[in-house]
């Protein structure tokens, strides 16, 4: 579901969310909300849920808004010079790192969190470590040989077939069987493709559709490369294909004739799923990549065969991590950030120690979302600046400890649960990649909720304004749709809001001019790595950022 | 407690017209026939709840003492408590039916239900014997209260307690030649219990004095007899939803444990063990499957020392691995401390096993096999794997590449590794797709199969790094019943209803072997 971008996100607007909070009170919170939510947070649930424990979490707001003040910031009282800075130590950031270190090359990173990792972060209970967001990763192209290098290193890959050539994976971390359910009319199916009691009709449309995205898997444009591609830069620039991003994925099926409610509720949710937005709201070339630029291939495992582990992508971020080297700061922000005649100098604020430094370097990375790296660039000329900010999709994640799940007929559980017409994508069971005996037992469970309910800046306005007590019920609602009587069986909610969770490829965005333009180094000193800069976030884009980055650095001007 | 003035509407007036003593007469006789009735109902709720004690507990000495003793106890308390009812005794005596009915009615289809999800299930079955108990023991103080002026006290003692008697004998036969057989236990309470409520209809209809509460009882009978016969209707499906009655031979132990339910039934010839419902063996013929799992490998390796047993908590796989002097250590691996436990103690089951979880060459470790095996650097001379059939994705895990290639690093040079492989003619897919799995992961294999009555064909692959065996390679044990080298030259021959088919590696990505199995085993389940 959620794949990586890298460094946590901010809140949008001028205010912060606390001051909001105290600005507004609860009630007129609740009056924004709607009255849903005041019966919600006044029903006599309470009751049936006194039982649960957890609480709200998010990235660090307190520490990130610092960014907006940096007249505020206690005088620098550490000096620092490093030749290459990172800032962000998300994916991208990571990435760049272990890129540099394969160069010789020790940066000094920093990170607003306590442990590097963005969108992959990972918590860990006694019942199982679990995913914040990033939890998969599919088994690549095996042209994208940078990427399998660093497989084959973290020993994710275990050798090449012999006869084939084919990489050989680890069977511990290729996703096991039973992968996907879903819950469609009352009875859980195998796949998420749905088809129990699905009309004639409507399975014509979808295979009429799986044939379509089955070309455009071997689709090659003019000019020799593949339609679809991961990363996305060495797709085709085939004007038969790049126009399909003018448009957005809705129109385009709408055009072709793709009208099932069935298909669409499908289609839908993968773009939910990938982007966390609509198909109403990315482009069709966006949607269209989602089926047609997955074409793995493995000597154990085929092309919708995924990786995961039981942290999600936290383990990649750790194997990043660990294959990198130099000094990584954590719970520090980048507050300003100005040119010399040597390179560059970045106020930083370590807010453990509470103190502020001073960092010079020659070379700076801003591995962070493209808005926060355009707050730090105010002040630097011909910095790039986007016309209008890009659009971020707001989640929100729920990590579940159950002791039970009344299951309901059909399929047993999978790796990944989902109902159809659900508001959420579903859930991810975090145990699933135990190799118990006995697998009846606690467990957490993951649910994936992209906040489309209201154009995107709504929707994280309201998701940070809702309070635990009124996720709760909400989280519980989804729950249950799920598995009726499942609440008795709750032990832990604990919930997290991305407010800007992931960017989503509106139309125009992937093959217009900005996206390139945005990336562009300056002056060879102020580089630029994240999933921004490809439109999608996920690990493999964030990947290829952080290389592209790394070896744009490294070449002497 | 005025007794005469609350009974006077009962006592005849003795002016009363001839008529009205005939009909007393009438009223009497309709007394002790309810008498009789109430009493082989008291003695059907206590066989029941007897049976069921055995049943679903085991022991059933102890039990139907228990229980007994438990039963009567309460039934004195209920005397005692007589003492304290006052008012229209009639009135109480239909109220008393009417709950009767109710109580021990529900009692057996309520103790079947409850027995698979209540922890404290003796707490339940006692508290409701108990209650049982109470309530027919007011019935017959009661009664005779009731009684006390239309007969003399002797009178009255004697035919009370001669039919109630009787109905005692009669319970205690039709129990056990007609009831149980034709009924079972669930229906038969319930047809008593409305024979209860239907003592209670009569006495409503036939005294005038109930009258003023005759249309709220009516009621209330109703919904009692329809309850009940509803749940009559039903009880087939009730019985098949509490799994204890499956078992067609006597429950003698039942326990389940957080990761399974073990049941263990015994009759004249044989003792068996279910684990979730499945047989897992039958002591009649658990010898031919033990030995053709143990013998075929361990022969060939007579310098043999360290032995691991993945699964096989039943301890009859180790007592064949102890026929080998030159065995210094066996590891035995079960999940479930709760088996080892019983085949450590029970002693039915240590007479099968020979103590053999007790040897001290034997070391017993609770605990997951696959973790086990993962963080395990021990080199075995022979690994034993006897698990559960692959019928879901957690045991289909133990029979993946992934794990035996884990099984591969614990295994010495020329050791061999043998798997209890399901039944090659019933599951002929799941079969050969084990045998693949285990060449996928680098073993060279032998399957073979040998007749256990009880499982019908079944089959096992022996695995090893080389070919290098023989099926007279060293001398057997003395005192086998079934493995000879020419049995397991035997065993080695497929006929082609069972013969080799193409199959796909089972991988922890794709389980195939648990989707074939459900192929295979899918027409036999219906």
């Amino acid at each position: 579901m959620m794949p990586p971008s890298s460094s946590p996100p901010l809140p949008p607007d001028d205010l912060s969310r606390r001051q909001f909070l105290a600005r507004t009170g609860a009630g007129v919170a609740g009056l924004l909300l709607g009255p849903g939510v005041l019966l919600e947070s006044c029903s006599p649930a309470d009751s049936a849920t006194r039982h649960i424990r957890g609480g709200l979490r998010g990235p660090d707001h307190a520490v990130g808004h610092l960014l907006r003040t940096p007249g505020r910031l206690p005088a620098p009282s550490q000096e620092l010079s490093t030749d290459i800075l990172i800032v962000g130590g998300g994916v991208a950031g990571l990435a760049a790192r272990r890129e540099l270190a394969r160069q010789g090359h020790a940066p000094l990173l920093l990170e607003l969190e306590a442990r590097p990792g963005g969108n992959s972060a990972s918590g860990q209970s006694a019942v199982s470590a679990y995913p914040w967001g990033a939890h998969y990763l599919p088994v690549p192209d095996e042209r994208n040989h940078e990427l399998l290098a660093f497989l084959r290193e973290s020993g994710v890959i275990t050798g090449f077939d012999a006869a084939s050539g084919l990489p050989v994976y680890n069977e511990y971390h290729l996703c096991h069987d039973p992968e996907e359910r879903l819950l469609l009319h009352g009875h859980w199916q195998q796949g998420l493709v749905p088809e129990v009691g699905v009309p004639a009709a409507d399975r014509e449309q979808m295979a009429r559709f799986f044939k379509l995205v089955d070309g455009l898997k071997h689709a090659r444009g003019t000019d020799g490369r593949d339609a679809f591609a991961i990363p996305l830069d060495q797709s085709s620039a085939d004007p038969q294909f790049r126009r399909l991003d003018q448009l957005t994925f809705a129109a385009y099926l709408d055009q072709h004739g793709f009208t099932s409610p069935y298909l669409r509720w499908y289609l839908d949710y993968g773009c939910r799923d990938d982007y966390g937005a609509t198909a109403a709201q990315v482009s069709a070339w966006a949607g269209l990549h989602y089926f047609a630029a997955r074409k793995g291939r493995a000597h154990n495992a085929t092309a919708s065969d995924v990786l995961t582990w039981p942290e999600g992508n936290g383990f990649l971020a750790e194997q990043l991590r660990g294959q990198g080297t130099g000094t990584i700061l954590s719970h520090t922000v980048a507050c300003q950030l100005r040119e010399t005649p040597q390179g560059v100098e970045v106020l930083a604020y370590d807010a453990t120690a509470r103190r502020t430094m001073r960092i010079r370097a020659r070379q700076v990375l801003l591995a962070i979302p493209q808005f926060v790296a355009q707050h730090l660039l105010s002040g630097v000329a011909g910095a790039p600046v986007a016309a209008q900010p890009l659009q971020h999709a707001p989640w929100l994640v729920a990590n579940l400890t159950v002791t039970e799940l009344p299951q309901g007929q059909g399929q047993p559980l999978c790796w990944d649960n989902v109902g159809y017409g659900g508001a959420s994508v579903g859930y991810v069971n975090a145990n699933h990649q135990q190799l118990a005996q006995y697998a009846d037992g606690p467990k957490v469970i993951t649910l994936y909720w992209p906040l489309t309910d209201a154009p995107p800046a709504q929707a994280r306005r309201e998701a940070y304004q809702t309070t635990y007590s009124e996720w709760l019920p909400r989280i519980l609602a989804e729950l249950e749709y799920l598995h009726p009587g499942a609440t008795p069986f709750v032990q832990r909610v604990e919930a997290w809001v991305w407010g800007h969770g992931m960017v989503a490829p509106t139309p125009g965005y992937l093959w217009g001019p900005e996206r390139a333009a945005l990336s562009r180094p300056v002056r060879q000193r102020i580089f630029f790595a994240h999933s921004d800069y490809s439109g999608m976030s996920i690990f493999e884009e964030a990947f290829y950022q952080g290389l592209r980055a790394a070896h744009a650095m490294v070449v002497p001007v | 407690m005025g007794n005469a003035a609350v009974e006077a509407p009962v006592a005849a007036p003795p002016d009363a017209p001839r008529r009205g003593t005939a009909r007393q007469e009438a009223q009497s006789v309709l007394l002790l026939g309810s008498v009789f009735v109430i009493a082989t109902c008291g003695l059907i709720y206590e066989l029941i709840a007897g049976t069921l004690a055995s049943y679903l507990l085991g022991d059933s000495v102890t039990q139907f003492s228990t229980i007994i003793g438990a039963y009567l106890f309460s039934m004195g308390v209920g005397s005692w408590l007589s003492r304290y009812l006052g008012g229209p005794l009639l009135k109480w005596f239909i109220r008393l039916e009417i709950l009767v009915g109710l109580v021990g009615g529900f009692s057996a289809p309520l103790l079947f239900v409850l027995f698979e999800y209540v922890a404290s299930f003796r707490l339940i079955l006692y508290a409701l014997v108990g209650l049982t108990g109470i309530l027919v023991g007011l019935e017959i103080p009661l009664l005779m209260r009731i009684l006390e002026n239309r007969f003399e006290f002797k009178d009255l003692v004697s035919k009370v307690f001669t039919v109630d008697y009787i109905g005692a004998l009669l319970a205690s036969l039709i129990f056990p030649l007609v009831l149980v057989p034709q009924l079972g236990l669930m229906r038969t309470a319930l047809l008593f219990g409305a024979l209860n409520v239907v003592v209670a209809a009569v006495a409503l209809y036939r005294f005038p004095e109930t009258r003023p509460y005759r249309r709220s009882f009516a009621g209330l009978m109703a919904a009692a007899l329809l309850a009940l016969a509803v749940t009559f209707g039903y009880a087939g499906r009730i019985q098949r939803y509490t799994e204890t009655l499956a078992f067609q031979d006597q429950v003698i132990y039942a326990k389940s444990t957080i990761y399974q339910r073990i049941v263990l039934t015994k009759n004249q010839r044989e003792l068996r063990l279910f684990l979730n419902g499945n047989l897992q063996f039958s002591s009649r013929d658990e010898y031919r499957y033990h030995e053709a799992l143990v013998h075929p490998a361990m022969q060939a390796l007579p310098q043999a020392r360290r032995v691991l047993v993945l699964g096989g908590g039943d301890g009859l796989a180790v007592r064949e691995l102890l026929k080998y002097p030159h065995l210094t250590q066996i590891r035995l691996v079960d999940l479930d401390g709760g088996m080892t436990d019983l085949f450590r103690q029970n002693e039915l089951l240590t007479a099968l096993n020979q103590q053999s979880l007790r040897n001290p060459r034997v070391e017993v470790i609770n605990g997951d096999a696959y973790q086990w095996v993962r963080q395990d650097t021990t080199r075995y001379d022979c690994l034993i794997v006897d698990f559960p059939d692959p019928a879901n994705y957690s045991i289909g895990k133990l029979y993946s590449a992934a794990f035996y290639q884990e099984l591969h690093r614990l295994l010495a040079p020329g050791g061999k590794l043998v798997v209890q492989s399901t039944s090659p003619y019933v599951a002929r897919q799941s079969f050969w797709c084990i045998a693949h799995t285990l060449r996928a992961a680098g073993f060279h294999t032998i399957p073979y199969h040998c007749y256990v009555p009880s499982f019908g064909e079944w089959g096992y692959v022996l695995a090893g790094e080389n070919g290098h065996w023989r099926p007279d390679a060293g001398p057997l044990p003395p005192g086998l019943r079934y493995v000879t080298p020419v049995t397991i030259r035997q065993m080695l021959d497929f006929p082609p209803d069972m013969a080799e088919v193409p199959t796909d590696i089972n991988q922890l990505n794709n389980q195939a072997l648990v989707r074939y199995f459900e192929e295979d085993w899918g027409p036999y389940a219906q």
